[in-house]
């Protein structure tokens, strides 16, 4: 579904982001990509969601090299959960939604009040402008936008970012139901608990390098010492040297 | 293709009305068109005041236009602000006597030059026949409908200029701070669509503008016959600035800075345009100044003279070509940043 070969970007002379990243992400997968700030994990994001270009090495997406293919086509096939929740502040969440509905075709595009009913969204704030709606709110209005065009690839950055625990709940369970349905999620997070309960494998990135590539359990297993088994964040310490924050 | 341009147009639109554009259109288009109708097409002010000194009445009778005074310190005053023209009458006629031309240079020689002219053309009215009875006259403006095309060229001019940039620029900047551009960068939509739908609307705003300005001010059959070369006029101003306000959106980080931007193109880019064309300030550089070429193409649309040639409307549609060019760059640029 994802095929990084020798992954290689700079935005400038002695400014290298990525020194050769390879990488697969299997069809139906849920793949962590955990680094800390600056490791180039949204410059990674960027390029496999057709944004950046002027990369070095060979990326393919859904069977298709980016770099030859039809990037309109591409995206109808792609979902993506921004960090922030980018909306129109002045519009509902409704017309959010058909706004950016109405860019795909028609026989892709979900229903916008199941998806937002699915997503719990309070309904008295349906036709209120964003601009009234809480952090957690928005975000269930981004969610919703990233799986409005029914996504066969989800690229999801800090996806549990602003919610409360049970938010948090539901939007794992709903990105397990995705998987389910055969949708391939490429995760960006520093939440090492969303890593460990929904990821198959993680990759941690450093310095534009892949430190390690596992599964989640595996790392954890290599890492174990005779007192105890570490957690995710103790393993992508082990392996960065760094904390998720720094 | 034709659904994704619709959408873009209607979220623009919305955009516009949240942000109280058109509101800011129509509220310019009342308060120019009461300033041209109540005030200014109503001034009957003589072009330069004329003061007459003759104590020998060797000039004969009152002349219209021309106040008399009854002493030179009494000329010498009234000729004291520079804008003033006083004629000293001395001798047996005007013809055989000696006129003394008596002024404050305002400092620009070709125009003290047209005073003076002027001054003595009042004093000799009779020969008014003669001069033009060699030149071809080919149409009639009364002083009424002279002041009403160049009040409305003026106001249209600075409307395009200075309220449509920062229209479509404000637009742009609360896309920019929603962080929504960004979104459009995964979403299934060409960038030059994204450009032309704000492009397309802030046309028709800015037509439609000159449209009612024009009908409004200059009367249903003369705003007609001028409207054609009024609309083409106007919709390239509007091009040209709609793209610059939009590179300046996306290159400067806050509206602080783009405040900057416009208080330069407001008052250091258009005001020696206006003094140029208007006040006939000499200036040289004047000729390099793109805005001059604009607005004297406007003032002579409302004037139904057709002077522009294929070198000003090839420059135009070059220059909008390289604007829009480096808008979708600049487009480009937003889309890749860091949230």
């Amino acid at each position: 579904m994802i095929r990084v070969n020798n992954l290689t970007f700079s935005y400038g002379k002695d400014k290298e982001a990525l020194h050769g990243l390879d990488f697969t992400v299997g069809e139906g997968e849920i793949f962590g990509f955990l680094g800390p700030n600056g490791s180039g994990k949204s410059t990674t994001q960027k390029i496999l969601t057709g944004i950046l270009k002027g990369y070095g090495g060979r990326v393919s997406l859904l069977g298709q090299d980016i770099a030859a293919a039809d990037t309109k086509e591409l995206l109808k096939q792609i979902g993506v959960l921004f960090e922030f929740p980018y909306l129109y502040t002045n519009l509902s969440a409704v017309d959010n939604l058909r706004y950016f509905a109405s860019f795909y075709p028609q026989e892709r595009v979900r229903d916008v009040m199941e998806l937002l009913d699915k997503l719990e969204f309070k309904k008295d704030y349906l036709k209120k402008p964003v601009s009234s709606y809480s952090k957690g709110m928005r975000q269930r209005v981004s969610m919703a936008r990233a799986l409005l065009n029914s996504p066969k690839l989800l690229f999801l950055d800090e996806p549990t970012s602003g919610l409360d625990p049970s938010g948090a709940v539901l939007f794992r369970k709903i990105i397990e139901e995705e998987r389910g349905n055969g949708t391939t999620v490429f995760l960006t997070t520093h939440n090492m608990v969303d890593a460990d309960l929904l990821c198959d494998r993680v990759a941690f990135i450093l310095n534009g390098n892949i430190a390690a590539l596992d599964t989640p359990q595996n790392l954890k297993e290599q890492n174990r010492t005779a007192q105890k088994e570490p957690t995710l964040e103790e393993v992508f310490i082990r392996y960065t040297g760094r904390g998720l924050e720094e | 293709m034709r659904g994704s341009f619709v959408a873009l147009l209607k979220k623009d639109f919305r955009l516009c009305v949240s942000g109280g554009f058109f509101l800011l259109a129509l509220g310019s288009l009342i308060l120019y068109s009461c300033y041209i109708n109540l005030v200014y097409a109503k001034l009957d002010q003589e072009l330069f005041p004329v003061y007459r000194y003759d104590p020998g009445k060797a000039g004969g009778e009152r002349i219209a236009g021309v106040t008399d005074v009854g002493s030179l310190n009494e000329l010498e005053e009234a000729c004291a602000d520079g804008y003033s023209v006083g004629l000293h009458i001395n001798g047996d006629s005007v013809f055989g006597g000696k006129t003394e031309i008596m002024m404050v240079s305002c400092g620009i020689e070709r125009l003290d030059h047209i005073r003076e002219a002027y001054a003595r053309s009042l004093l000799f009215q009779e020969d008014k026949t003669d001069a033009l009875g060699q030149a071809e006259i080919i149409g009639v403006n009364t002083r009424e409908m002279k002041n009403r095309r160049e009040m409305t060229a003026e106001v249209l001019f600075f409307e395009l200029v200075a309220v449509g940039f920062l229209g479509v620029a404000s637009m742009l900047f609360k896309e920019k701070q929603m962080g929504v551009i960004r979104v459009h960068a995964i979403l299934p939509v060409s960038r030059i669509q994204f450009i032309l739908s704000k492009l397309t609307l802030l046309l028709s705003s800015d037509l439609l503008f000159a449209a009612v300005l024009t009908v409004v001010n200059l009367g249903m059959p003369e705003g007609l016959k001028a409207l054609p070369g009024v609309l083409l006029q106007a919709g390239i101003l509007s091009l040209v600035m709609a793209l610059v306000g939009f590179l300046c959106a996306e290159l400067l980080p806050d509206f602080k800075q783009f405040s900057l931007i416009y208080l330069v193109i407001a008052v250091f880019i258009t005001t020696p345009v206006f003094l140029s064309v208007q006040a006939g300030v000499e200036m040289e550089w004047m000729r390099f100044h793109p805005m001059y070429h604009l607005f004297t193409a406007m003032k002579n649309a409302y004037f139904q003279v057709l002077s522009a040639g294929g070198l000003y409307y090839g420059a135009c549609a070059a220059a909008i070509i390289l604007l829009f060019l480096a808008a979708g760059w600049g487009l480009g640029r937003e889309m890749k940043k860091e949230g």
